[in-house]
């Protein structure tokens, strides 16, 4: 074991990986990546250029030079810390402090995977009085299938819209259905007139054809449609157009059963049900500028009702989701509508730990060459 | 507008002629006082804060003149003529108009200082109101100078018209004429003229009113020539009060207990005299007018001291923080810590210069030290009034970022001059106290810099933590790129000098290392921060990238260094360019106008970062070869 550790540590290709070189080529390159992000924030908005530079593994620039994504840059970068850790890094007390920043850095990039993966951010906008328990997303869509029913409660099965290409079919179990994708948009323009009706068509908005368009840099203002050959039950196909801006859902029939379809904002299910009793704003006397806002919540779970304030800097946490005061409206009879923004976040203390333990190293690190100095 | 034209410069010609008040004759030409220190004490509510008059006549001067003094006068004396004296005032030239493509535009001659008086505008005020609210319709981003400057010019000219007219209910109208002597008689007019004062007239309004009660059973062809004036008087006061409101100068503390709200005498002429504060308030304003007319200056102080307790007893149970601390803004205020600071670095700076000339003189470096020290002092002094007037931490506004930044590089030059005691750390904090106090006078020079936060910002905990760390960060990474410079100009000039060297290249190790240890933190503080607001550590947010271009930037360094790719000359150049990075994430960013943290920012920076990115790049192409020379040699 030992001696393959020696061999493997003097071996070139190990040296290589984790070397210091690779890091600073990363960091500049990350460097270059976080200066050309913000920029390009101005031209695309802030999530396209995320998406392009931050999230991916790689992007191509002017349509045919693959660049490094940031994702590729830290899994390299982590990489090349696990190798350095493993094998090159020198073990001794000097160094406990730019250990333990290392280690730190670690636990940044697991965060930040975790973070990549696991969030939900979704907001609920409510009226004084008004209760709800479900989250809708800002910008990821579904598309959802329900049976129209008498009673209270609804049983949606949903699937998302993100990605879908012409071609694909999705199967659906319950109710056992299949969605062949003639087309799809991630946004799409709707039109109900100026074409030839296409037979057999179906849509409740008298919508008949959609055309593609250029991805918006708000990303709220991208809406996606689609046109779906839908297999029921009894075998029977119908092609079905949905689009995002629909208000109602399309109805399908066959064989004494009906399914309503619509593409719509992701829906998140909550775990509580949030009443909104008062929404107040102040302002700086004699301005306009906001001194706070804040809503009075009812806040209910398996029965039990408790109040709390959600306020700027003061979020409400329930289990991992944490439900924050984003912004407010006024309509025109002078309604309040509050929005609270939703995160279900499970690695939400990771980076808190990594930023203690970080900043532990770099104080440790500091002491111990401070020290050193006077000994010497 | 309308408003200023038909009455503020009407009423000037009335006053020349017809006269009247209780007890003080005013003269045809205001006499005007000399003394404003008591006015400068009344407390007056503008922009969400509670401040001293004198505070906010320097900010409404640096909003119209981009100067706090006027003619050589404090900025109180020219806002107590506007008030008292509007139609003396109107032919002062103080709105400053930067383009002169503005007034070509307009008709108006240019003038040489750039600046011009409310007269000249005036009368091409419809023009300008044409320009300004065409440039307004235009989005922000793609508005030109011009068009910004025709938006901020109106504004300017809108407000000061307001200004002028704040005063106006104490001066004679001829809307409040009265002819017949039998009214005025039962209104207890004074006697010894015909023309009266809006208040004069409102306070009279009962018995007006009871004179007026017959009249609604009368046909109004039967009325006689005192009954019109009844109802002209009356019809006068309705109109008056609906068309001055909502006015600037709210010196009124709020009538009702619960409204945090303040009024202008105008506006308090419509809801303040049901109060019999209101009244008595009112009565010493107006008697603050006439005895200002008179020039008789200890009354007018007097009658200052008095408003100012009744209205400040009122005040006290909602702002009796900010009350308690009017001693201190005025020293504040008077005192300019920020200028005979930046005043002193500069004699620092100089005294470093003699210094090198003469390398021997330890008494040379005292005297430097010392000064610096004086200089450190008042400035700490600022940053401390500062907190205490707003009780808020150091660092709210960009303004404060310069001034705070400043202090910690020479609070860091004075730590690195007690450890090296060889000039470096003097210089080091004369370069930073000079440099940063300039750039926060320029930013200084838009209005108050005393200003209330927007609800997000409103937290001292994290204003206090992520705020103040980031930018003790941004000042390290800045002192580390000032002892760049000098180590690469002792490695031109005293190359030979390897001992001095050293000591110049472990300061900048140390520096830059404080630079990244709290550069990281302050960016860790502000992302808990961001996820407890707004519920993601992390967002890609312009400035959250700009700090993090700090850290990774000192990171590379840092690399570099291990890894043998860089020696200390190259420590040194990426130090230089690491301030570039710092300007970028500190003011570079909100040049984009995206993201959340785009606050104040003027296009004349722009032109000066890139001024000082070119100079930089300019300094290390000379430089380096030089220095690289000299580094083989």
């Amino acid at each position: 074991m030992t001696s393959r550790y020696l061999k493997l540590k003097k071996s070139a290709p190990v040296r290589w990986v984790a070397s210091v070189r690779i890091a600073v080529a990363c960091l500049v390159w990350l460097f270059v990546l976080t200066f050309w992000g913000t920029v390009a924030q101005v031209s695309d908005g802030l999530y396209q250029a995320q998406e392009k530079f931050f999230h991916s593994w790689y992007f191509l620039q002017w349509g045919f030079l693959p660049l490094p994504g940031a994702q590729l840059t830290l899994w390299i970068l982590f990489v090349n810390l696990a190798a350095n850790a493993v094998f090159r890094f020198v073990y001794r007390w000097a160094n406990v402090g730019i250990l333990i920043i290392h280690l730190g850095l670690l636990s940044y990039f697991v965060g930040a995977f975790v973070t990549l993966h696991g969030v939900e951010e979704s907001n609920l906008t409510l009226r004084e009085g008004e209760t709800a328990n479900v989250a809708q997303a800002y910008h990821d869509w579904e598309l959802a299938v329900w049976s129209p029913s008498d009673g209270d409660a609804l049983e949606v099965t949903a699937f998302d819209v993100a990605g879908l290409k012409s071609g694909e079919v999705v199967t659906l179990t319950d109710p056992p259905l299949e969605f062949g994708v003639r087309l799809f948009f991630a946004n799409a323009q709707a039109y109900t007139r100026g074409k030839p009706p296409q037979p057999n068509l179906l849509n409740v908005s008298g919508i008949n054809d959609l055309s593609r368009l250029p991805l918006d840099s708000a990303p709220e203002r991208n809406f996606p449609g689609g046109i779906f050959t839908v297999r029921l039950p009894d075998g029977s196909r119908h092609d079905v157009l949905l689009y995002g801006q629909e208000s109602q859902p399309t109805p399908l029939a066959a064989g004494g059963k009906g399914y309503l379809l619509q593409i719509r904002r992701k829906r998140y299910e909550l775990p509580i049900t949030v009443t909104l009793k008062k929404f107040e704003m102040k302002k700086h006397p004699g301005t306009e500028i906001a001194r706070s806002y804040r809503s009075y919540v009812q806040i209910e779970h398996q029965g039990i009702q408790r109040d709390a304030e959600i306020y700027m800097n003061h979020p409400y946490r329930f289990k991992d989701y944490t439900f924050y005061q984003a912004s407010y409206a006024v309509d025109q009879r002078g309604e309040f509508r509050s929005t609270l923004a939703v995160v279900r976040n499970r690695g939400r203390l990771l980076p808190y730990i990594s930023s203690l333990v970080t900043f532990a190293g770099l104080a440790v690190h500091f002491l111990v060459m401070a020290f050193r100095r006077r000994s010497r | 507008m309308r408003r200023f034209i038909t009455v503020a410069v009407l009423l000037l010609g009335v006053l020349g002629r017809t006269v009247a008040a209780e007890d003080a004759p005013v003269c045809p030409v205001a006499k005007a006082v000399s003394e404003y220190a008591e006015f400068g004490r009344i407390a007056v509510l503008d922009q969400g804060r509670v401040k001293p008059l004198d505070t906010y006549a320097r900010s409404l001067l640096l909003q119209f003149s981009g100067r706090s003094t006027f003619d050589g006068e404090p900025a109180v004396t020219w806002l107590a003529r506007v008030l008292f004296d509007p139609g003396r005032a109107s032919s002062y030239q103080v709105f400053l108009i930067n383009n002169p493509q503005i007034p070509e535009s307009l008709g108006i001659e240019v003038a040489e200082n750039r600046r011009y008086s409310f007269t000249q505008l005036e009368k091409r005020y419809q023009d300008l109101q044409r320009l300004a609210t065409a440039a307004a319709g235009i989005d922000p981003k793609d508005r030109d100078i011009v068009e910004t400057e025709l938006i901020r010019i109106h504004e300017n000219v809108r407000l000061y018209s307001n200004l002028a007219v704040s005063f106006a209910f104490a001066l004679p109208h001829p809307d409040f004429a009265v002819a017949s002597p039998s009214l005025r008689e039962q209104l207890e007019l004074p006697a010894g003229g015909e023309v009266f004062s809006y208040i004069r007239i409102a306070l009279k309004a009962d018995v007006l009113q009871r004179l007026a009660q017959p009249l609604e059973r009368l046909e109004q062809s039967r009325w006689s020539a005192e009954q019109q004036e009844v109802v002209r008087l009356g019809s006068n006061l309705l109109r008056w009060s609906m068309l001055y409101r909502e006015l600037p100068v709210k010196i009124m503390p709020s009538y009702r207990d619960a409204d945090e709200g303040w009024l202008s005498p105008m506006d308090a002429m419509s809801t303040g005299l049901r109060f019999a504060a209101g009244r008595q308030e009112l009565r010493l304003l107006e008697k603050m007018l006439l005895t200002y007319w008179a020039g008789r200056d200890l009354e007018f102080s007097l009658v200052a001291k008095g408003f100012t307790e009744s209205a400040r007893q009122r005040a006290m149970t909602v702002y009796g923080r900010e009350l308690k601390n009017f001693p201190l803004e005025l020293t504040y205020n008077r005192l300019s810590p920020f200028l005979w600071a930046k005043i002193l670095y500069f004699l620092t700076f100089l005294i470093f210069a003699a210094g090198l000339m003469l390398p021997r003189a330890e008494w040379l470096r005292r005297v430097g030290w010392g000064v610096l020290l004086l200089g450190g002092g008042l400035h700490l002094a600022g940053v401390a009034m500062r907190i205490a007037i707003l009780h808020r931490p150091p660092v709210s506004n960009l303004y404060e970022t310069f001034l705070f930044v400043g202090l910690i590089g020479v609070a860091a030059g004075m730590v690195i001059e007690r450890a090296t005691r060889n000039w470096l750390g003097i210089a080091v904090a004369a370069i930073c106290g000079y440099v940063f106090l300039s750039i926060a006078a320029k930013f200084g020079a838009e209005g108050d810099t005393l200003q209330m936060l927007v609800a997000v910002l409103n937290s001292n905990f994290w204003l206090a933590t992520h705020v103040t760390t980031i930018t003790v960060g941004y000042a390290g990474t800045c002192v580390a790129g000032v002892v760049g410079h000098v180590y690469i100009l002792q490695l031109i000039f005293r190359p030979q000098d390897k001992q001095l060297l050293q000591t110049t290249h472990k300061v900048l190790l140390g520096a830059l290392g404080f630079g990244l240890t709290f550069a990281f933190l302050g960016t860790n503080l502000g992302g808990i921060w961001a996820d407890q607001s707004w519920g993601r550590f992390w967002g890609w947010d312009p400035k959250e990238n700009g700090a993090l271009m700090i850290i990774l930037w000192t990171a590379i360094l840092f690399h570099a260094k291990i890894g043998k790719l860089i020696g200390p000359l190259g420590l040194a150049v990426g130090s230089i360019l690491g301030i570039i990075v710092v300007m970028w994430a500190w003011f570079g960013v909100n040049l984009l106008s995206v993201g959340l943290h785009s606050y104040g920012f003027t296009s004349g920076l722009a032109t000066n970062l890139l001024v000082y990115v070119l100079a930089q790049l300019l300094f290390l192409t000379v430089t380096y070869p030089l220095a690289k020379k000299r580094m083989n040699a």
